[in-house]
């Protein structure tokens, strides 16, 4: 087995560091595109750490990161010093051959490196680029620096979840990265698609801010066409009931149940023996009643097992997990969804499938993340054509390496 | 409503879900310039059509602003395709992709030799949860996108809204459109089935917690609203004249941060040099820094923040958020119109192509408008 070939002979720049550039280059990459992650060994992926000290370097620290480990399977690693013209130019020459350049950096960086989508389409007039930044790159806050979470509050989202006497409540710690990234994969992809009906590349932005709304779609279109944000209402609904999340047996483990209709009430009703509630008007009226029966008949059993009871009688219920309990998740592990491959420096990660597949089986991956600089030789003799002494020479002179450097 | 503009112009897609995740996977087709036909079942369209908000003062099935901002740009036909199968496979002549949610294959379809039936369900075809029901709320609660929200003592909350079907659909646009590509380029042939799964899609937040997990066999424990390991101080925070939200992750951060905030004494302490290191000091550290904005203007303090480079933005309320300067000079809002005229300002596409750009707003169709037009 090895990944689809979907999109071989598409060759992808990834200049992108942290989330959620290199998890839009990832999806390229998972379905077959030739994705060379570009690093420098003194301006590495901010995501391999950000608290780095010679300490952290000697111990293989910028090797260890999960997050960095995940979203870069499937690329190729090369190092250039981009701040020096030899480094700069063989970027050039890289992009020269490439469709799709992905970068993230902050505003401004790349045009005082000479290599902003201007400098870069004058080696390849069909170059597509996506730039990324957390607001876009138009507008007063283009320049603005900003995390996922920077991301979720200026969206105005937290102002839709949780409860009435809290403040405005967050739901990650980076929620805009990973919807940025998604966005990101589908506007290279659009973009790829207008290069082959056009014949011409482009440049592309998305702003990560505006990437969110949609996941808080009818809070923004209630205020648009009422005039009112809807209340935040915690756990519940103002159209079902019992809708909640309830303790059951054990230390902080929990059931969502979420009745959606009068025939989910009534196998609800009859399977836990609750009775003395009516309607749905009934029981939105008596909710904490309700909620207090749901709790009581909850709260002996073990999460898993009830979220099974209730959905074999098709109710809506799920176990509230926590993500550290995924790579054992048994729907996940009989669906093939964790390939466990062995990585330097860490030994063996689990590693997650594509979310779409075609039959039973999903995409497979071909490799673990690259280590720093691992295919420099490969990038620089199969693209570019170098000879080993030109790649000796740039070992030397430091545009090139594998380990990072303060 | 042929389009021959747009980046996916020349794309037919039909839709025969309708639901939320087929609807934003379409959307963001019709948006580009696909063909995108809505194939509504008999009587009452769409579930998306009985989704709130409603359009104060519009008649049902028309009324629906989810539905309307879902569906502009695209054609709506009504068909049963259980008893009317010719008419749905004369429709489906050419068709690209079709939209689906479990009911067909590719065998279906035998006018369009190319095409992906692209099936979105919460769970995916196979495993232990294949048949369960699904919603927002469940889906993320296995996900692990729910344990960490909310008080420490219980319960959590799950998140408002619909993400988990967005980002369901978003994850299948990602998906259709790379099986479309490769028909187009020759690295792919022939009809095929792609299956999405919603819970899959939205590992995409979790998933780096259940790799962590694995190698260090710890849980993660809900720590309180606003608080996220590993990085304080992250939150949002009451001010004068609205919400605050800020992150400072790095040591330059947090040093400008104390700066700000006339807290310098503890700019330097060696324990809050890293983020873990401070939210570890939550209780001492939390009430100093609520104090501190109190008083003070959100705005203000977020220009200032982004002049020390330290990532601060205000937090705009839904009443706010239309008119966020940013949000105004990037049009991140345009005007929708429900089959019946009613306008109202929706989110554009969040990602621009600049000499190809997606359609900004538009019209959603009525009920079974196209069905002289596309039906024998």
């Amino acid at each position: 087995m090895s990944r689809p070939g979907l999109l071989a002979g598409v060759r992808v720049v990834d200049l992108s560091m942290g989330w959620a550039g290199p998890l839009a280059a990832r999806h390229l990459a998972d379905m077959g595109a030739d994705v060379v992650k570009v690093e420098g060994c003194m301006r590495f992926d901010w995501w391999r750490g950000w608290e780095a000290t010679q300490e952290w370097i000697d111990d293989g620290g910028a090797e260890k990161n999960p997050a960095f480990n995940t979203v870069n399977r499937n690329k190729r690693d090369l190092t250039l010093d981009l701040s020096t013209a030899v480094g700069s130019d063989l970027l050039k020459r890289l992009v020269a051959n490439a469709d799709i350049v992905v970068e993230n950096y902050s505003a401004g960086v790349l045009p005082k490196l000479g290599l902003d989508y201007p400098a870069l389409a004058a080696v390849n007039p069909a170059l597509v680029m996506i730039s990324m930044p957390a607001f876009g790159t138009t507008g007063p806050w283009r320049g603005y620096r900003a995390y996922g979470s920077t991301v979720e509050q200026a969206s105005g989202l937290p102002h839709l979840s949780g409860e009435a006497d809290f403040p405005p409540t967050m739901v990650h710690v980076a929620l805009g990265d990973s919807v940025g990234g998604l966005n990101g994969a589908a506007a290279l992809l659009t973009a790829l698609r207008a290069k082959r009906r056009t014949g011409r590349g482009q440049h592309l932005d998305l702003s990560q801010s505006e990437c969110l709304f949609p996941l808080g779609i009818q809070g923004i279109l209630a205020q648009s066409v009422t005039g009112e944000a809807p209340p935040r209402l915690g756990n519940r609904s103002a159209r079902h009931a019992p809708h909640g999340i309830y303790p059951c047996a054990g230390d902080d483990e929990w059931i969502a149940i979420q009745v959606r209709d009068e025939d989910q009430w009534r196998a609800l009703a009859e399977f836990a023996g609750i009775s003395g509630f009516g309607d749905l008007a009934d029981r939105l009226d008596r909710v904490d009643e309700l909620d207090r029966a749901v709790a009581a008949f909850a709260a002996e059993r073990v999460a898993e097992m009830l979220m099974a009871d209730l959905q074999a009688i098709g109710v809506c219920a799920g176990h509230v997990a926590s993500s550290t309990e995924l790579a054992t998740d048994p729907h996940l592990a009989e669906r093939g969804y964790w390939k466990f491959m062995e990585r330097a420096h860490v030994g063996v990660l689990p590693h997650p499938a594509p979310p779409y597949r075609v039959g039973d089986e999903p995409f497979d991956i071909d490799s673990p993340a690259p280590t720093l600089g691992q295919h420099n030789r490969e990038v620089l003799a199969e693209l570019l054509h170098l000879s080993d002494a030109e790649i000796r020479h740039l070992e030397r002179q430091g545009v090139i390496g594998t380990k990072p450097r303060l | 409503m042929t389009s021959s503009e747009g980046a996916l112009a020349g794309i037919k897609v039909l839709d025969v879900a309708g639901t939320i995740a087929s609807g934003y996977c379409g959307k963001l087709f019709a948006d580009h310039g696909a063909d995108v036909i809505d194939v509504e079942p008999p009587g009452v369209g769409f579930d998306t059509r009985r989704e709130p908000p409603f359009l104060p003062g519009v008649q049902a099935p028309e009324n629906s602003a989810l539905h309307a901002y879902l569906s502009a740009n695209k054609a709506s036909v009504v068909l049963d395709a259980d008893a009317e199968p010719e008419h749905l496979s004369a429709l489906a002549e050419g068709t690209a992709v079709v939209l689906d949610c479990g009911r067909f294959g590719a065998a279906d379809f035998p006018t369009a030799p190319n095409v992906v039936v692209s099936t979105i369900t919460w769970f995916g075809r196979t495993g232990p949860y294949a048949q369960f029901q699904g919603t927002d709320g469940v889906c993320w609660s296995l996900a692990g996108m729910v344990k960490t929200v909310g008080r420490a003592e219980g319960p959590p909350w799950m998140p408002a809204g619909c993400g988990a079907e967005i980002v369901g659909g978003l994850t299948a646009y990602i998906g259709t459109l790379g099986q479309v590509i490769a028909r187009e380029i020759g690295n792919a042939a022939g009809t095929v089935r792609l299956d999405t799964s919603i819970f899959e899609a939205n590992l995409c937040f979790t998933e780096v917690g259940g790799v962590g997990g694995y190698r260090s066999g710890r849980r993660s424990r809900r720590l309180g609203v606003n608080r996220f390991a590993p990085t304080y101080p992250l939150g949002v925070y009451a001010c004068a004249d609205g919400w605050l939200g800020v992150t400072a992750l790095t040591p330059s951060q947090w040093k400008s941060f104390c700066e700000l905030l006339g807290m310098e004494k503890y700019a330097a302490v060696p324990e809050y040099q890293t983020a873990i290191g401070r939210l570890y000091d939550y209780d001492k550290l939390e009430p100093i820094i609520r104090e501190r904005v109190r008083k003070r203007s959100a705005e203000e303090l977020a220009a200032r923040g982004q002049g020390a480079r330290i990532p601060l933005v205000p937090v705009p309320t839904m009443a706010e958020l239309f008119a966020v300067d940013q949000y105004v000079a990037r049009g991140a809002f345009a005007t929708v119109e429900a089959g019946t005229g009613d306008g109202f300002l929706a989110p554009a596409t969040p990602f621009r192509l600049f000499k190809t750009p997606a359609r900004a707003g538009g019209r959603a169709p009525l009920l079974g408008e196209a069905n002289a037009e596309l039906l024998p």
